[in-house]
């Protein structure tokens, strides 16, 4: 198991070196005309979409658990300490 | 625990952090692109000082509180201050630097409509900050 995880390793430096090799060479060369509202506005929204999916995922799976696992619950089993009386 | 699954949480986990990563990759892809000053950008030496914003062009005109520029040209600023922290601004085209004393930053924008934009100071730097303004005025080609 050790030897595929370092295996594993090793590829993935192999993968990613040459990638960050290769972005930050591009820094070097000189730039194309761009319009940076639209670059960086469109970054924003981008990341708003993932920042909102993200929350309402989180968001979403508290509720969940929380109706879910709620003693009153119909569905409510007691847990094996609660049937033992240990807890 | 015995008889626990525990994949949902790890796609879960996988699904956050491979979003996470999304956000690093994709912020540090724009930021390398919008750094990215093409060849033929003029540079404008920016001066903050308190309270108003001197340029001087590459042929070694200057201005004080207004900056004219022409529509579709790439420029590099070069942005510092002669006395304390300012910030340089210019809302409409997304360029904000900070103006540093003893040192130089730079930033690259091309105007893309002719008009009159603000320039402000948005670092507060003292008594009259809040009037540390310009006037940005992006001529069309040969006007």
């Amino acid at each position: 198991m050790k030897a595929i995880i370092g295996l594993g390793m090793v590829l993935g430096l192999l993968m990613i070196l040459p990638a960050i090799q290769y972005a930050l060479a591009a820094g070097d060369e000189p730039g194309e005309y761009l319009d940076r509202r639209v670059e960086i506005w469109g970054l924003f929204y981008r990341l708003m979409i993932v920042a909102f999916t993200v929350g309402t995922v989180v968001s979403g799976m508290i509720v969940w658990l929380v109706l879910r696992f709620r003693e009153s619950n119909p569905k409510a089993k007691q847990t094996e300490y609660e049937e033992a009386g240990t807890w | 625990m015995s008889g626990h699954s525990s994949w949902p949480e790890w796609v879960y986990i996988g699904v956050v952090v491979a979003l996470l990563c999304y956000v690093g990759a994709e912020a540090w892809n724009i930021e390398r692109i919008v750094e990215h000053v093409p060849a033929d950008a003029e540079i404008i030496k920016v001066t903050g000082q308190q309270w108003l914003w001197t340029f001087e062009h590459e042929d070694g005109t200057k201005e004080i509180g207004e900056l004219h520029v022409e529509k579709g040209k790439a420029y590099k600023f070069e942005i510092t201050s002669k006395d304390v922290i300012h910030s340089f601004n210019i809302h409409d085209y997304v360029v904000l630097l900070d103006a540093v004393p003893g040192r130089v930053n730079t930033v690259w924008f091309s105007p893309t409509e002719a008009g009159e934009y603000h320039i402000q100071c948005r670092e507060y730097c003292g008594l009259i900050h809040y009037n540390m303004r310009g006037t940005l005025i992006v001529e069309d080609k040969g006007a």
